[in-house]
């Protein structure tokens, strides 16, 4: 009772509750376009769980059945993740890093030429392993520029986010299009099965199944990250500033150091997202186009309260949208986009429920 | 007396706030042309009542009456069409707009220019002329507000009340940060107002001053109306009692000692402000061990920046520091916290506390990191806990949730002894404090000058900044005046009096600089 109370009422439900009242809105909200549309909503709703292995579907073409979608599903879903951890860490500080879009891009563009000049030369465990790895080295140092910036300079770190976002599209589109590019596809050549990270299109019992071994270490990475929030000396230093930067300087927190890590550690996370999603998800990269995943993690960061297993809740619903999305337009011949759509609603309503949600009463 | 006679009828108001109830059942009658002075501790409800009747909250239960109508106050505008006025304790005044585009805003008189509406500049000059000629508030209508000195602001915030025809003029803490003889100002134009025929609440603690201008005062003690006193046939010291429950002493007793050596030393320090300007000037002086050195000045004259460049938030531009001996001038704010300096700011919500964190981890912002809490690197929750348990028994800190209590919910009291209970408990040699009882009430205003003269007799060297000089002649063995960010006086405090440091802080005296 005492529970259901604090569920409802109490402080330390508060920012869950706001998330799950944004959602409610927006799924509301979309609910109502698509009738406006002249769609059954309910039957909509039911093909995004459908389309991303929730729910069984009517039929299923060879080699395929609901785990598989639910194994792509999560494959999806591992880069968000990571993106979504990225903002939150961000945000925690009370930075807005919105350049994880660009951060995904160079970690997974460099991961692609390190693999490519290495060849055959690593077994495939450690192949993967050194992907990893360049992912968290490439984003880590990007993003800690810009918080070297922020902090020496007292350059906003969205107007350095937007041309770190540019710069990095065009030196990878420029670098493909001149010497890497795959003349059929018109994408980079891809990456070595080897030193990928979605073992995709393996035979098992009859089925044709991706498998993202970097899906485990997306949630690992929830809980270490809520850890080193909430019960390091660093986490403490690091949310003291996100709240109050006068009184982080008053208590003697380094303040150019907790900048540093935090957008450090955010773009490792930045990174991670980057590689899973260019070589695991998708195992070229595309030139011209900036991941929209990476923007997406803003509204799925803002979702999950900027909590880290919050986060992992948000890519889960969210993904559920946008991998669901080809079976509901398919269904129903609605346009692909309004998935796009929920997403955006859920976003704006996240946004403001996390400002009049964050905001507590004072007296006197 | 019939019911019309009452300008303001508030019955039975209630107003809860998640767990405390701030008002609980007041009901208070306000008779037209009188000077109302509502009294009480910090968190009993004062500011909370009045702010229903300005609107800006409304009651859960309970009635108000406005001229014998009852009214349901939903918002300040309604409440100005109620002809009631409020000035806050922190002004609203746009800084770069003068006083007449102040005072208009909101309801501009307009003219026409062909088509196109335009404000009457004017027309409000003139307006606001008059008006300041009427109730005898000096002001300039065409000065811009940043330049003026605060009392000049406090008398813009007055008659934009006045210009908006407010009958009923409530003010929160007004005096909190004027000098003497600005208060004695402040006080006559009160009285200048009640004889124009308007109704004046004054939401203070300073009873010196209710005694002086106040008709009737009512006494709120935890959200509960104690008693409404006829201010004339009462004494100050029965007020007090009434208001904090128990005898409270003015004067707080302190035993005649010598001091030790020089722990602070600042060496013709200069500091600059946000816009370049040399907020402090050439600044040299010591406070020895045993001593508390008392800082008077009227805002603005460089206190912030002197406090701010000895605890390392914000930088020197030239001169030294020295503690025990030591040149600090170089250390960072960790390195001269471990050397020994606790410090209590000014501003208690953007500097002192972290808001929204726990009372049990504001408490530990200077320790957190320390091995006695922390083991490599993982904080140490149960000592946390431990150490906080026995800072709020030992320094009485009250919130509704212990140590797990979000410190932004805590009434203002309560937080400044959460800060100085986390900055005393280092023991240091020395300490700093920047305004600490500002906006407290008398109950907690004593106790933080006890804790001060506590320091004093510990042995530590005790800074004290403060713009009320009551308390820096009430506290300090020696005193020192800052006028634009120069010392232009220092003497022990026996050999002043409150005039003479009065003329020092408005720079009348002071070529003999000490």
């Amino acid at each position: 009772m005492k529970f259901l109370r604090s569920l409802f009422f109490g402080d330390r439900f508060r920012m869950l509750r706001a998330s799950f009242w944004a959602l409610l809105f927006s799924l509301a909200a979309g609910a109502l376009i698509l009738f406006l549309m002249g769609k059954n909503p309910v039957s909509a709703y039911a093909n995004l769980l459908q389309g991303a292995g929730l729910l069984p579907k009517l039929k299923y073409a060879g080699r395929q059945n609901q785990l598989t979608d639910f194994l792509s599903f999560l494959d999806a879903m591992t880069p968000m993740v990571f993106a979504s951890l990225s903002v939150a860490t961000a945000l925690r500080a009370g930075f807005f890093n919105i350049a994880v879009p660009g951060q995904m891009l160079a970690a997974g563009f460099c991961a692609h030429i390190v693999m490519a000049a290495l060849g055959d030369a690593l077994p495939s465990p450690l192949a993967k392993i050194l992907v990893l790895v360049i992912g968290i080295a490439v984003g880590a140092a990007l993003s800690a520029c810009m918080g070297w910036l922020k902090y020496r300079f007292n350059v906003n770190e969205v107007v350095t986010s937007i041309m770190l976002n540019s710069i990095v599209m065009y030196l990878v589109t420029f670098y493909i299009n001149t010497f890497y590019v795959n003349p059929i596809t018109r994408q980079s050549r891809p990456i070595s099965d080897a030193a990928r990270l979605t073992l995709s299109g393996v035979r098992w019992n009859g089925l044709k199944a991706d498998f993202a071994l970097a899906f485990p270490l997306a949630i690992l990475a929830a809980f270490l990250l809520r850890t080193f929030l909430e019960r390091t000396t660093y986490g403490f230093e690091i949310r003291a500033l996100g709240l109050s930067r006068g009184a982080a300087r008053y208590s003697g927190i380094s303040l150019g150091q907790t900048t540093l890590l935090t957008m450090a550690i955010s773009g490792a996370l930045g990174g991670l997202a980057g590689v899973a999603y260019f070589c695991g998800c998708f195992a070229s990269i595309q030139p011209g186009t900036m991941p929209g995943m990476g923007f997406d993690a803003i509204a799925v960061a803002l979702l999950g309260g900027g909590q880290p297993l919050g986060c992992v809740f948000a890519s889960f619903l969210i993904t559920i949208i946008s991998e669901g999305s080809v079976y509901m337009s398919s269904r129903l011949s609605v346009e692909p986009e309004i998935a796009s759509l929920i997403t955006s609603v859920i976003l704006i309503f996240s946004a403001c429920s996390a400002s009049f949600g964050g905001r507590r009463g004072g007296h006197d | 007396m019939s019911e019309q006679d009452f300008i303001v009828e508030m019955r039975g108001i209630t107003r809860r706030f998640p767990g405390i109830t701030a008002c609980d059942g007041v009901s208070i009658q306000i008779r037209k042309g009188e000077i109302y002075a509502i009294l009480g501790e910090n968190g009993a409800g004062k500011s909370t009542l009045m702010s229903m009747l300005f609107g800006m909250i409304e009651p859960d239960e309970g009635e108000i009456y406005i001229r014998g109508k009852r009214e349901r106050i939903d918002s300040p505008r309604r409440a100005t069409q109620l002809s009631i006025g409020m000035v806050h304790q922190h002004f609203c005044l746009v800084s770069n707009y003068t006083v007449a585009e102040n005072i208009i805003l909101g309801m501009e008189p307009k003219k026409k220019w062909g088509f196109f509406p335009m404000v009457d500049i004017a027309g409000a000059n003139a307006e606001v002329a008059a008006l300041s000629e009427r109730y005898g508030l000096k002001v300039n209508p065409e000065d811009v507000i940043e330049d003026l000195s605060v009392a000049t602001q406090q008398r813009v915030e007055i008659l934009k009340m006045l210009y908006r025809e407010a009958e009923i003029l409530i003010f929160d803490e007004p005096t909190a940060v004027l000098t003497p003889q600005e208060i004695l100002a402040f006080l006559n134009i009160v009285r200048g107002l009640r004889d124009q025929g308007k109704t004046v609440i004054l939401i203070t603690h300073k009873l010196e001053e209710i005694k002086q201008v106040a008709d009737r005062c009512a006494i709120l003690r935890r959200g509960k109306l104690i008693t409404v006193m006829d201010v004339s046939s009462s004494s100050t010291s029965d007020m007090a009692r009434m208001m904090v429950g128990r005898e409270v002493s003015f004067t707080t007793p302190k035993a005649p000692h010598d001091f030790g050596p020089a722990v602070l030393r600042l060496e013709n320090l200069t500091v600059g402000n946000a816009v370049g300007c040399n907020a402090v000037n050439s600044v040299s002086f010591e406070v020895r061990a045993g001593e508390v050195l008392g800082i008077a000045g009227v805002s603005g004259n460089g206190q912030n920046e002197l406090a701010d460049s000895i605890m390392g938030l914000r930088k020197s531009q030239s001169g030294k520091i020295f503690l025990n001996g030591r040149d600090i001038t170089g250390l960072s704010v960790r390195e001269r916290v471990e050397a020994g300096i606790a410090y209590i700011p000014e501003d208690r919500h953007n500097v002192g506390l972290v808001l929204d964190f726990t009372l049990r981890d504001n408490l530990m912002l200077r320790q957190y990191y320390q091995a006695k809490f922390t083991h490599r690197h993982f904080m140490d929750e149960a000592a946390f806990e431990k150490y906080g348990e026995e800072l709020i028994r030992r320094y009485d800190i009250r919130s509704n949730q212990g140590g797990a209590t979000i410190v932004r919910s805590m009434s203002g009291g309560n937080q400044q002894k959460a800060i100085i209970a986390r900055e005393l408990d280092l023991k240091t040699p020395l300490v700093v404090f920047m305004q600490p009882t500002r906006g407290l009430d008398a109950g907690a205003v004593s106790n933080i000058h006890r804790r001060i003269i506590e320091e004093r007799d510990r042995g530590a060297a005790v800074l004290l900044i403060s713009l009320d000089l009551d308390e820096i002649m009430d506290c300090s063995d020696t005193v020192a005046v800052i006028f634009g960010g120069r010392i232009s006086r220092i003497a022990p405090a026996a050999s002043l009096t409150v005039d003479e440091i009065g003329l020092y802080m408005m720079g009348v005296r002071g070529g003999e600089v000490a």
